[in-house]
């Protein structure tokens, strides 16, 4: 009775089942030989399994479990109850007496294979995939406390590499599937999340370039936010990426970048759900350089003062007595913490699921003033109207605010604070401010403490998208879908410099600018499919149409002269100083699609798409393009001949595929010959803005994938094996003009150059997936997955052979070639002069090549750096120049592993990248000793001297332009490294005590994110990414956001 | 055989959104921009065809004149001395991948480009309703400007490739370099056809807009300096003396008045460049008050003051010369209209800035306007102002015709020659030639030096001399600071033309080999 009772008090809800419950209490005593049989169905995590069916074998009678697990059935004695829940292995069990039976399900692994996979427009059993294609779903990614959805993939799917290009919050990562395949601003996946197509270029190339929160070029830094960064990544339920053209094609003009499907949480079946999710972080910066401190950098101030014989400085005449002053990099620095929340509301009833999410995340930068706080919203509701129509829609919201702090260039916070001075504090004695003193003619170190926190540059993002869906049963096996979606895109910028007096860095006059931009894109589908067996023959139609149209405004405005640095108002200005513009465009994409699907008694399928997409990019006649597809899979295993091996290998099989894909990601009216206006002082005028190219197109790629996967021993070790060749024809380019044929950049009046199909180049690799999944006992199991990518790419041709070498700008206005990209080479290697060594005697001085950099041949001294001669003509000039360094690594890894031990368990992620180079711009700026009043790092004291003439860095120099810091080898280092990514430990409360307090799941977990990284690189952080996600500037680190690492602490709750 | 049940309804929804929405039109592939104009419909009014050359008058030349202008000049001549921006020309170590050498590279070759474009195209691409003389004198603007970037680049970088044809090159652009010789032909071909074909017109007494456009005088005033520098003097003299009696320009009689915002465009001005604080954009304003004027002179930005005069440019002024104190400002001198330091009424006080003009006791001033006034007009976030700049003035024209005349000889006693030459004297307040006192070639090499200083000219004059002269000058200049002592730095021939920018050099190596001849149209 006491049972009873507490089944009262638990449905206590539930009014209606009262009456009901006691009916059935009361009946069953009158029917005879029954048995009362009751317990907790849970899986093997020991989680209670809620709806799962209890059913007595030869009858009618059921029941299910409550959100407890429980149940309570009433069986004719000595019969049998089968006890099933979808996914896992259902179980008979024989009844004799009744009493307590608690039952524990396995997962099914039968049924695991039977997970879908979105291929495009339509799912397909895992079983039945023909391409390429990796999925990482929830699990694999969940507790990692990362805000971008791009992050998680890092190191979880083979063939993806992800790099962050920046540690600031909510900044953009480079995802490249297998390897890069065009030179033009992006080679970002192709995202398609709910539906909707979100570019992952954070560059905006296909809507005109505009990037709200600055502009791109060569010395602003890394300004680009992640698209993705809107997204909630606990809202992610999978993402299904597809690798080989033959996966891809499907999407063809768009897809020459890989596709990642993404789909969000829907309800499911069962009774409610409610989680929350949450956890909270703290965050630091994992190293320091070693920078002077105060007596290190007098000492090399008065030497250097001495070499250039300058008079040194009154207050540096005895430099031990200085101790350290400021270290700017501890300044700007901190400890900063993150937190995340999120509330679920899930469930399905009466042929109606829902999914509904709220999150926040509020991440602080390690590096003050900069900041991300998002908000993010997301409903799904998918319903069955009639038998033959059902219906869903997904909507999804976010708003993310952040504080910008610019890096990544030369004149950034990251690299200020390596070449600011440690005599000068931070803030003087009233608690300003304080800066560089009067007499620092040269180097004026802007504050970088100040500059991070008293400027301002912030934007806000908002994204509302949704997408509805109906499908209609035309006919057996013929189904009709439509789909219309949506998406719009608000952002706005803030930038103010305030007027400031920060030592001798004034600033009078104080400046508001404001960018916004607003877009939106609406996405209609039309598609039939078609389905039809005979026994062994299978077949599966596909057709379709889609529309795409994109529309976009943006605008700016700047204002001088506010009053004070308060309150920022374009109002607030002085209103002659006001100056506006604005663009706008759009776009459209128009397609049609199909796909073949012939299957022959599960061991031979077929597959064939074509894809037909006409883009408003390319001018008449050059607008449509066509991307067919096909691949065949053999199943192997399902062969009768290998029937007798089963038992150790469940399944092999055999994947081939072949596919086109395209590029089109570029801005509109290339073709045409466009006019440009320009503000001068006489009012605007009128330039012939760009070399028309009519014949501009698509972006071709062509792609082979070999594959071969298999699941041994029970389905605890599985294996997936591809090996690629992937080629793009005419990949879109600027056409790098010399400067005597375009003149300045087109803003500035020049006659830009062409967009053209530059050339072809081919990426090839092999791509590995090895999962090991095993239970060793009821209390523990590990699961583990290794992830191995290699890539290679080559340049196979170059119209005219056009050097493509890639300049970033080492100062405010010194430009200098870092990267050249040629034919039978890989893309981007760095490219600078190969160095001997220093001369240090006068025999080396004899023999050693001339410099001749300038106008004429400069002979070396003592101390100079020794360029490799490689034409050997005896001078050193920039037929001398050669590849220094690739920026690309020749494999990545990772290596995930779950330990499960009773309710503990404990997660370890390790990932890596080996043989690529990074070139470090922060330590050449920190070494090279050509000017005063600027820190170096401390090692740059040991340059070379008639007394130290076994320097490790040669003697300085007062001109910028000096031989002996161009850019060379002495500046390229591995970038190898291994890093510990995540360590996480968890509990999970037993469902006993679980059920108590009426839960049904209660975990809390300790996460270390970025623990350690092995690597010999010098610098901050070897994973460098990319400059704003520009291909030719990969793996150049000029004062790059450091990666933090993060101590997390976390739960979640269901029930 | 089983039957398959249609469901009505289901495909009445399917006919109307299927094939509804699946029908396609061309219109909604072509979409044209919105927020420009594409050059087909673009050349449809007299002042649209106007407009197209408004960037050559200034803008366009920006990335040239932001310090490079004054850099390349100023500090290789020993005019000025720097500590950032340049000592590698004062020391004559500059080297190929310079932004230097690159920004006055891309700023003549983008106007070349522009050039080249309407001389090509406006004919056929202008409208009905272009006035025929629009298009003539455009098209003749066009062929002045193409002039004065490959006066530039020949000056600068010695044999560059022409260019006519910019659509041509871009699909072969590894061309070689044409001869020097052919290069000045090229510039004269263009010169005279900007002469016979642009406005002729006689300038506004009254500085004002009217007077920024280059007109048939402008183009003969260039003329007639390519030819001397050609050393062609009986051209050159003709060409001169044909500007000097249209009398359609003149000198301003107040040398101080040349350098005053509200003066811009003054008859004196042959050409000049146009700039405007009030554009709010990066290189829309002259940069001179910041590359020239000290801190206390300026709004806004923190550093001023980069490039000083030497001690060698101060000691070229003679005693009483008018031109001393708006050329170069030392201790005592006052402006008092000039604000500095917030005050309207510039001293240049020794308590007060008693560290003012350590480096070498002095700082420019033609050009540096001060803080902003009424006379001024506004100034940019990066201390750009109102102010232009010339690229030739009557003055220029004057002492040309003065050198003409002596022909290469080493003085003369042509009296027009020495009255050309007084004339810039007298301004100047200085003592003429008497009557019979020949003008010497020294004595007018000394007078461009000094009229023309800062203004971006000494280098080219040095240029021009034998190079062993130039050298010879060059070598005994002090290149040093007051607290580095005299310091001597000695060029070598090569040193007097520029390398030319890595970037192209390695994107063409043909650059560097010898030029070749031009075939001429």
């Amino acid at each position: 009775m006491k049972k009873l009772m507490t089944n009262f008090i638990h449905w206590n809800a539930n009014h209606r089942a009262i009456p009901l419950i006691l009916f059935l209490l009361l009946t069953s005593n009158f029917i005879t030989a029954q048995v009362k049989v009751s317990g907790i169905v849970s899986d093997d995590k020991g989680l209670s399994i809620p709806g799962a069916n209890i059913s007595v074998v030869g009858s009618k009678m059921s029941s299910s479990t409550d959100f407890d697990g429980k149940y309570t059935i009433d069986v004719p004695a000595n019969s049998s109850i089968s006890v099933s829940f979808i996914g896992y292995v259902t179980q008979t069990l024989n009844v004799k007496n009744g009493g307590t039976i608690n039952v524990v399900l396995k997962l099914s692994a039968e049924d695991l294979r039977e997970v879908l996979v979105n291929v495009g427009y339509r799912s397909q059993k895992r079983k039945d995939v023909t391409g390429a294609i990796s999925s990482v779903t929830a699990k694999d990614f969940a507790d990692s406390p990362q805000i971008s959805m791009d992050q998680m993939l890092q190191g979880r799917a083979a063939g993806v590499q992800v790099t962050n290009n920046s540690g600031q919050p909510g900044a953009s990562a480079s995802v490249r599937i297998r390897g890069i395949s065009s030179l033009s601003g992006t080679n970002e996946p192709l995202y398609i999340i709910d539906g909707i197509p979100v570019s992952g270029d954070a560059t905006n190339q296909a809507t005109g370039g505009n990037i709200v929160s600055g502009y791109l070029g060569a010395n602003t830094g890394n300004v680009s936010t992640s698209p993705l960064s809107l997204i909630n990544p606990n809202d992610i339920e999978t993402y299904d990426i597809l690798k080989d053209a033959s996966a891809t094609a499907i999407y063809g003009s768009r897809a020459a970048n890989g596709v990642i499907i993404v789909t969000t949480k829907r309800g499911k079946k069962g009774t409610g759900k409610f989680a929350y999710d949450s956890f909270l972080s703290i965050q630091n910066v994992t190293s320091l350089l070693d920078t002077m401190s105060l007596s290190q950098y007098a000492v090399q101030q008065n030497a250097l003062a001495e070499y250039y014989g300058v008079g040194p400085r009154d207050e540096f005449a005895v430099p031990s007595v200085l101790g350290a002053g400021t270290n700017w990099q501890d300044e700007i620095y901190k400890t900063a913490i993150m937190e995340n929340h999120q509330l679920s509301f899930s469930g399905s009833k009466d042929g109606t699921s829902y999914y509904i999410s709220g999150g926040y995340a509020d991440q602080q930068g390690i590096v003050v003033g900069s900041a991300f706080k998002r908000y993010t919203f997301k409903t799904n509701v998918d319903s069955k109207v009639k038998n033959w129509l059902s219906v869903g829609v997904s909507i999804g919201a976010g708003i993310t605010n952040e504080d910008i702090t610019i890096n990544g260039s030369s004149n950034g916070i990251i690299s200020t604070s390596i070449l600011s001075t440690p005599d000068v504090a931070v803030r003087n004695l009233d608690g300003s401010y304080a800066g560089p003193p009067e007499d620092a003619s040269l180097g004026v170190w802007i504050n970088p403490v100040a500059s991070a926190l008293m400027n301002t540059n912030n934007l806000i993002k908002k994204n509302f998208s949704g997408n509805f869906y109906s499908i209609f049963k035309l006919a057996k096996g013929l189904e009709y879908r439509f789909d219309f979606g949506g998406s719009t895109d608000i952002s706005n910028f803030e930038g103010f410099q305030p007027t400031y007096a920060w030592g001798s860095a004034v600033r009078d006059i104080n400046q508001l600018q404001e960018r916004s931009n607003t877009s939106y894109n609406l996405n209609i589908k039309n598609v039939l499919t078609y389905k039809f067996s005979t026994g062994v023959h299978n077949f599966n139609f596909l057709a379709g149409q889609e529309a795409y149209d994109s529309h976009w405004f943006g605008n700016s405005q700047s204002v001088s002269g506010l009053l004070s640095n308060d309150v920022h108002s374009i109002n607030l200005g002085d209103q002659d100083t006001l100056v506006a513009s604005e663009y706008k465009g759009s776009s459209g994409l128009y397609s049609f699609f199909g796909t073949f699907n012939y299957d022959f008694n599960s061991r031979y399928t077929l597959q064939a798409t074509m894809r037909a997409d006409g883009s408003s990019n390319f001018g008449p006649g050059k607008r449509w393009g066509y991307f067919p597809s096909i691949a065949g899979t053999w199943n192997l295993s399902n062969e009768k001949f290998m029937k007798s091996t089963k038992e150790y290998i469940d399944n092999i099989k055999f994947r081939i595929g072949y596919g086109e894909t395209g590029n089109q990601n570029i801005g509109g009216g290339a073709y045409l010959s466009n006019i440009r206006s320009i503000k001068s002082a006489m009012g605007n005028f009128f330039t012939a803005d760009n070399i028309a190219n009519p014949d501009l197109t698509w972006e071709t790629g062509e792609q082979t994938n070999l594959g071969l996967e298999f699941t041994m021993f029970n389905s605890k070790l599985s294996a997936n094996f591809d090996v690629y060749r992937k080629q793009t024809a005419g990949f879109l380019f600027t056409l790098p003009l010399p400067y005597y044929v375009t003149g300045l950049e087109s803003y500035q009046g020049g006659l830009g150059a062409p967009r053209v199909n530059l050339g072809s180049l081919r990426n090839q690799g092999f791509e590995m997936a090895l999962g090991y999944d095993n239970k060793f006992s009821n209390n523990f199991s590990w699961t583990s997955k290794v992830t191995f990518f290699m890539n290679r790419n080559e340049l196979l041709s170059l119209q005219d052979n056009f050097d493509l070498t890639k300049d970033v700008m080492l100062n405010d206005y010194t430009n200098k070639a870092v990267t050249k990209t040629v034919v039978g080479q890989p893309i981007g290697q760095f490219y600078g002069y190969e160095t001997v060594g220093i001369i240090r005697t006068n025999e080396q001085l004899a023999n050693a090549p001339i410099p001749f950099t300038g106008n004429k041949a400069v002979k070396s001294q003592l101390g100079d750096v020794e360029y490799v001669d490689q034409n050997k003509d005896g001078l050193i000039d920039e037929k001398d120049l050669t590849f220094i360094g690739s920026p690309q690594p020749k494999f990545n890894y990772g290596f995930n592993n779950t330990f499960k031990y009773k309710n503990i368990d404990l997660g370890v992620m390790l990932q890596g990248s080996y043989g690529n180079k990074v070139m470090n711009l922060t330590r050449r700026a920190g070494t090279k000793n050509q000017r005063l009043y600027e820190n170096q790092l401390a090692e740059a004291v040991d340059f070379w001297t008639p007394e130290n003439t076994d320097a490790k860095y040669p003697r300085p120099d007062g001109a910028d332009g000096h031989p002996n810091i161009a850019i060379s080898d002495r500046y390229v280092e591995d970038g190898s490294y291994l890093r510990i990514q995540q360590v996480t430990l968890g509990y999970g409360l037993p469902s006993d005590i679980l059920s108590k307090a009426g839960l049904s799941k209660l975990r809390f977990y300790l996460g270390v994110q970025n623990l350690y990284t092995f690597t010999k690189y010098t610098g901050y952080d070897p994973e460098v990414g990319s400059y704003n996600q520009d291909e030719l500037l990969s793996g150049i680190d000029s004062g790059r956001y450091p990666t933090n690492r993060s101590f997390t602490f976390g739960m979640n709750i269901e029930f | 055989m089983k039957k398959y049940i249609i469901n009505i309804k289901a495909l009445v929804l399917f006919l109307t959104l299927g094939l509804g929405f699946a029908s396609c039109s061309d219109e909604f592939l072509d979409r044209p921009s919105e927020d420009g104009y594409v050059s087909d419909q673009f050349y449809s009014s007299d002042e649209q065809v106007q407009r197209t050359t408004y960037g050559m008058y200034g803008k366009m030349w920006a990335p040239f004149y932001t310090k490079c202008f004054y850099a390349l000049s100023e500090l290789s001549s020993g005019n000025c001395l720097a500590y950032a921006d340049g000592p590698e020309l004062i020391q004559f170590k500059l080297t190929s991948d310079s932004f230097i050498l690159s920004d006055p590279w891309r700023s003549c070759f983008g106007v070349v480009a522009q050039s080249n474009n309407l001389i090509n195209t406006l004919e056929s691409s202008a409208g009905a309703n272009v006035s025929p003389a629009v298009i003539k004198n455009t098209i003749a603007e066009a062929h002045f400007f193409r002039a004065i970037s490959y006066f530039y680049l020949v000056r600068l970088f010695g044999p560059v490739p022409i260019i006519e044809d910019n659509l041509a090159l871009a699909k072969n652009p590894m061309v070689n370099t044409n001869r020097i010789e052919d290069v000045y032909k090229f510039i004269e071909n263009d010169l005279k056809y900007a002469a016979a074909n642009l406005k002729s017109k006689v300038r506004s007494r009254t500085a004002g807009d009217e007077n920024i456009f280059v007109t048939q005088g402008s183009a003969e005033s260039f003329l007639a300096k390519v030819y001397l520098y050609q050393k062609k003097y009986s051209d050159a003299k003709q060409m001169a003396e044909k500007v000097i009696a249209s009398g359609e320009f003149d000198l301003l009689p107040n040398f101080a008045d040349l350098f005053l915002t509200s003066k811009n465009n003054n008859h004196e001005s042959i050409y000049s460049w146009q700039w405007s604080g009030g554009i709010g954009e990066y290189q829309g304003g002259n940069f001179s008050n910041v590359q020239y004027g000290l801190d206390i002179l300026n709004d806004g930005v923190s550093y001023g003051a980069t490039y000083i005069p030497s001690n060698d440019i101060q000691d070229a002024f003679e005693v009483g010369d008018v031109r001393r104190k708006e050329s170069y400002l030392v201790y005592g001198d006052e402006y008092p209209n000039i604000k500095a330091d917030g005050v309207v009424g510039f001293k240049v006080d020794k308590v007060k800035y008693p560290s003012l003009l350590d480096n070498t006791g002095a700082a420019v001033k033609k050009y540096v306007v001060g803080q902003v006034t009424g006379e001024t007009g506004p100034v940019d976030n990066w201390g750009g102002m109102n102010n232009c700049n010339y690229i030739m003035r009557y003055a220029d024209l004057l002492l040309i015709h003065a050198e003409a005349v002596m022909a290469g000889a080493n003085e003369t006693t042509d009296a027009a020659a020495k009255e050309s030459y007084n004339k810039v004297r007298r301004r100047a307040g200085l003592e003429e030639l008497g009557l019979n006192v020949p003008l010497t070639k020294s004595a007018l090499f000394k007078e461009r030096r000094v009229e023309f200083a800062f203004e971006g000219e000494f280098w080219y004059d040095l240029g021009r001399l034998p190079r062993a002269e130039a050298i010879e000058i060059v070598s005994k200049q002090d290149r040093g600071f007051d607290s580095d002592g005299v310091k001597h730095y000695t060029p070598v021939e090569t040193d007097f033309i520029f390398p030319k920018p890595e970037i192209d050099l390695r994107k063409n190596p043909k650059l560097k080999e010898a030029p070749v001849p031009y075939v001429f149209k």
